[in-house]
């Protein structure tokens, strides 16, 4: 049995980093522009589409596409920005989030237009591999996928600390206006972090692409598992989105043994509403920060 | 106003267009035909079902799916199960969404913009999951289908005509509650409480059971067309039923049309759902999802170009007509204040012997944030009939000790009494204003995309719930306030004096006893300034007490019976004005020790 929920428990913490690196992108842009991307499981979706067509048509290894995808999506969460949520920053949240609902259904569409309904897959060099730590067994791709995703946590947090670029991030989240007022362009600063926040979700799809299929809707499975953990962890801070993301891992790997494999997505969005009413600013969450809204 | 009960321009619109949609259905007898006009009532009446909440109240909701596949499913398992007639599993299937509403609703109304947009995302998966889940009720993702003889009463037809009519009887039904809702005081607090919550609460409206109830008709409307569905159909299926994509549908067809507006939803869906069913003809069957890539792409188009949605681009057109024009739907003639004011409301002063009565006690009231203590044992008593002003220097507690009275915020310790019973125990706010205590704000609230005239009114629906009396009663304030010349602007558009004086009119008719003024000439000129303290002499004349903080001297000095001064959380002092206006402590507060020594 200890081995059976050790190994449930190492399933659900190799899952939750996943679960984290998507998240942490989310948080980040709604920590900064108090904007909610309902369009971020879609920049999931075309990270590993592009992971899946490097692949495909010129057979670079998912781990390499990496120095491509992430450029490409900083540069998506550019442009996205500057045609969709420019206009509508400081709008009331209704527009915003029509706005980014609009986007989400225009790439999912797009997407299915372009490549059709199959579901595809990758195969990258180590996808069958299997590592074993003392007795329990893991994909080896599930912890490359979790090492990168610490890896990135851990460097985007450093980012915010010690630079000044991060430094100036932190500023606007805590007060754009006072942040303006010492100098900081808070609309490179909104732009900047959008970017950001999709190249996160860049390096989430080329690590999924081995290990998830790709179809067009796959970012609406994400995405919604990624606003669970961001409430969890409180809307606006990465370490809440990292530990957010490893326990909804953890419950779901638990949930879907002892309870049901289809029941474990009911599990944790009651998990969620229950966060939501009890304590919506989350386990590390401004306090008040949903007040906002 | 009046013009709007000759014309109800909404609902001729909505009526000549669905009468014309469904005469040429009759004529052209084309299946396809048919079938658009059927899809485009029954999205009108869903988008009018969401409207209630999501376009009024302001609750951007993305789980209606949730109600909207409750309503199926009741219905077609109560046939299934039981053969009960889908017509009685239409109020079942309402029934059923009403109660989720109701679990659902306290709850998810207590989080603010996409929070609670994302609770009732939450909602609606949790149903679709629980749906696929228990197979042996549901079918499981496999569905249900509905396979019996066609007859009235199973609610099935041959031919397309008795869903044309259905469809259109449940659009025109849904209709007229939306009207109905509109320019009732229900309408009036759910668009308050949209624009400015909190003002909403001080104007008297609970606000939490505001939105239950919109929720709850929306929800038994939104079940009501889940219903139709499965009827229409014959299948249905969780995937689809429970989905996002419903919902985002039902949200985006006000958001077209004109959220907030009656006839929105339905130009809405004359616009929509045929754009859509062509592009689906036209692109579906060669070009998977593209008819949803241009719907997106319209989505993104309509917030950036159009927010306010087709309606309220149009209606914004409207306001620039000139004046004479809107004058001519005002039933009152201009009055200016003086003699006037006494014909439109006339003077009733407080009875010597009943200004002996204490109107307002407070008794140790004490607030702390915190730590930092923002009042701490404030002894107050205010006669009726008073006109009582409180001063003090920046940051010594004035707004908190409104706040408190008001309910805004809990008291630390201590009680507040008004007319002899406790009223520190009470909140929200809307409990207190009933009571009979109003404010205005100090940074002034009003309902931005109301009219000034549906600025006053939310007030007087606060006593007075039938529309004709209220909207008599809020232009007689208006009047009395000189504001009759913008009855018909919408709020934002006032200049900073004219947007105080509509927050001492909103807080006037909700016929308070008690007036809590915050700061109110600040800001003026002085002539400005010396209207307003005329208006809160006349205020006083009838019969109203007025409790004002103020920082200009000059108005609080000559307006006030007595003043009492606060510093620090604390009341140092309470007088005449004269005798405040020399004393040392009060010089102190203010000026500083030195000013006292060289008054002195």
């Amino acid at each position: 049995m200890a081995s059976v929920l050790g190994q449930l428990i190492l399933n659900g913490v190799l899952l939750g980093g996943i679960y984290s690196l998507i998240s942490i992108g989310l948080t980040l842009i709604f920590g900064v522009t108090r904007i909610v991307n309902f369009a971020h499981g879609e920049f999931l979706m075309l990270a590993m589409y592009i992971t899946f067509w490097l692949n495909s048509l010129q057979g670079i290894d998912p781990y390499l596409s990496f120095v491509v995808v992430v450029p490409l999506l900083f540069v998506a969460g550019l442009v996205a920005h500057r045609l969709v949520i420019h206009p509508i920053l400081g709008a009331p949240s209704y527009m915003q989030i029509f706005i980014t609902v609009g986007l989400s259904v225009m790439l999912q569409n797009l997407a299915l237009f372009l490549w059709k309904a199959d579901f595809r897959s990758v195969d990258s060099f180590c996808s069958s591999s299997t590592v074993k730590i003392v007795a329990l067994l893991c994909g080896a791709p599930k912890l490359i996928a979790f090492a990168a995703s610490a890896l990135t946590t851990a460097a985007l947090h450093l980012f915010l600390k010690k630079t000044y670029l991060g430094k100036a991030i932190r500023a606007v989240v805590q007060d754009r206006e006072a942040a303006q007022l010492m100098g900081i362009d808070i609309h490179r600063i909104y732009l900047l972090t959008f970017g950001l926040g999709c190249a996160c979700v860049g390096v989430a799809g080329t690590l999924m692409a081995p290990i998830y299929t790709v179809f067009p809707t796959v970012g609406v499975y994400f995405v919604l598992t990624a606003f669970v953990v961001v409430v969890l962890g409180g809307l606006g801070s990465l370490p809440g989105a990292f530990l957010g993301g490893l326990v909804i891992g953890v419950v779901e790997s638990l949930a879907g043994f002892f309870v049901s494999p289809q029941l474990k997505e009911a599990i944790y969005f009651l998990i969620f509403l229950a966060v939501l009413l009890v304590r919506p600013s989350g386990l590390f969450g401004q306090i008040g920060a949903e007040e906002l809204g | 106003m009046k013009w709007k009960r000759i014309f109800y321009p909404d609902l001729y619109i909505a009526l000549s267009l669905s009468g014309v949609a469904s005469v040429a259905a009759l004529f052209v007898r084309n299946e396809f035909f048919t079938n658009l006009v059927i899809w485009t009532f029954f999205y009108a009446s869903l988008g009018l079902s969401w409207n209630l909440i999501g376009g009024f109240a302001g609750q951007l909701s993305l789980g209606h799916a949730a109600f909207y596949g409750l309503g199926a499913y009741t219905s077609a398992l109560l046939f299934l199960h039981f053969q009960i007639s889908p017509w009685i599993g239409m109020l079942a299937g309402g029934a059923v969404a009403v109660l989720f509403a109701l679990i659902i609703g306290f709850p998810c109304f207590r989080l603010r913009g996409p929070f609670f947009t994302l609770s009732t995302i939450a909602s609606a998966e949790v149903l679709r999951i629980l749906a696929i889940y228990f197979k042996d009720l549901t079918g499981g993702s496999v569905g249900i289908q509905v396979n019996v003889s066609p007859s009235l009463a199973h609610f099935v037809f041959e031919s397309r005509i008795p869903y044309l009519f259905i469809a259109w009887g449940i659009l025109l039904g849904v209709l007229l509650l939306s009207l109905l809702v509109e320019r009732s005081w229900l309408g009036s607090s759910l668009i308050a409480l949209r624009e400015d919550p909190d003002a909403a609460e001080a104007l008297g409206i609970n606000t939490t059971w505001v939105k239950m109830v919109a929720l709850m008709i929306s929800a038994f409307f939104t079940a009501l067309a889940g219903v139709f569905y499965t009827q229409f159909v014959h299948f249905i299926e969780p995937y689809s039923e429970f989905s996002l994509e419903n919902s985002i549908q039902f949200a985006m067809i006000p958001m077209v049309g004109g959220m907030g507006t009656s006839i929105g939803p339905v130009i809405g869906s004359f616009i929509l759902t045929p754009l859509q069913e062509l592009i689906r003809a036209w692109l579906g069957g060669r070009f998977l999802g593209l008819h949803w890539v241009a719907y997106g792409l319209v989505l993104i188009l309509v917030v950036i170009f159009m927010p306010q949605g087709l309606v309220g681009f149009l209606r914004a057109r409207r306001i620039c007509l000139p004046e004479g024009w809107r004058r001519l739907f005002l039933p009152l003639a201009p009055a200016r204040v003086g003699r006037e004011m006494d014909r439109l409301i006339p003077p009733s002063p407080v009875s010597s012997s009943a200004q002996e009565e204490i109107l307002l006690e407070c008794k140790g009231v004490t607030k702390d944030f915190g730590g930092l203590v923002a009042l701490s044992g404030v002894d107050l008593k205010i006669r009726r009939g008073e006109i009582f002003g409180l001063i003090g220097p920046n940051g010594a507690g004035k707004t908190t000790l409104f706040n408190l009275i008001a309910g805004f915020h809990r008291l630390s310790s201590g009680s507040i009494y008004f007319g002899g019973q406790e009223i520190s125990g009470l909140r929200p706010p809307h409990q207190v204003c009933r009571r009979g205590i109003a404010r205005t704000f100090q940074v002034v609230k009003p309902f931005g995309h109301m009219s000034v005239l549906e600025n006053v009114m939310v007030g007087a629906f606060c006593r007075e719930k039938d529309p004709r009396i209220a909207e008599e009663e809020a232009l007689k304030i208006i009047a009395f306030t000189g504001l009759e010349d913008h009855a018909t602007l919408p709020a934002h558009c006032l200049t900073i004096a004219d947007r105080k004086r509509l927050e001492f009119a909103r807080a006037l008719a909700t016929k308070p006893d008690l007036l809590l003024l915050d700061e109110v000439v600040a800001g003026l000129n002085r002539v400005e300034a010396e209207q307003v303290e005329e208006m809160i002499r006349s205020i006083r004349a009838r019969g109203i007490t007025v409790f004002l903080i103020e920082h200009v001297m000059q108005s609080v000095m000559s307006l006030s019976d007595r003043i009492a001064i606060l510093h620090h959380g604390e009341k140092i002092m309470e007088g005449r004005p004269a005798e405040v206006a020399c004393d040392p402590k009060v010089i102190q507060a203010y000026l500083g020790e030195e000013y006292v020594l060289a008054c002195s």
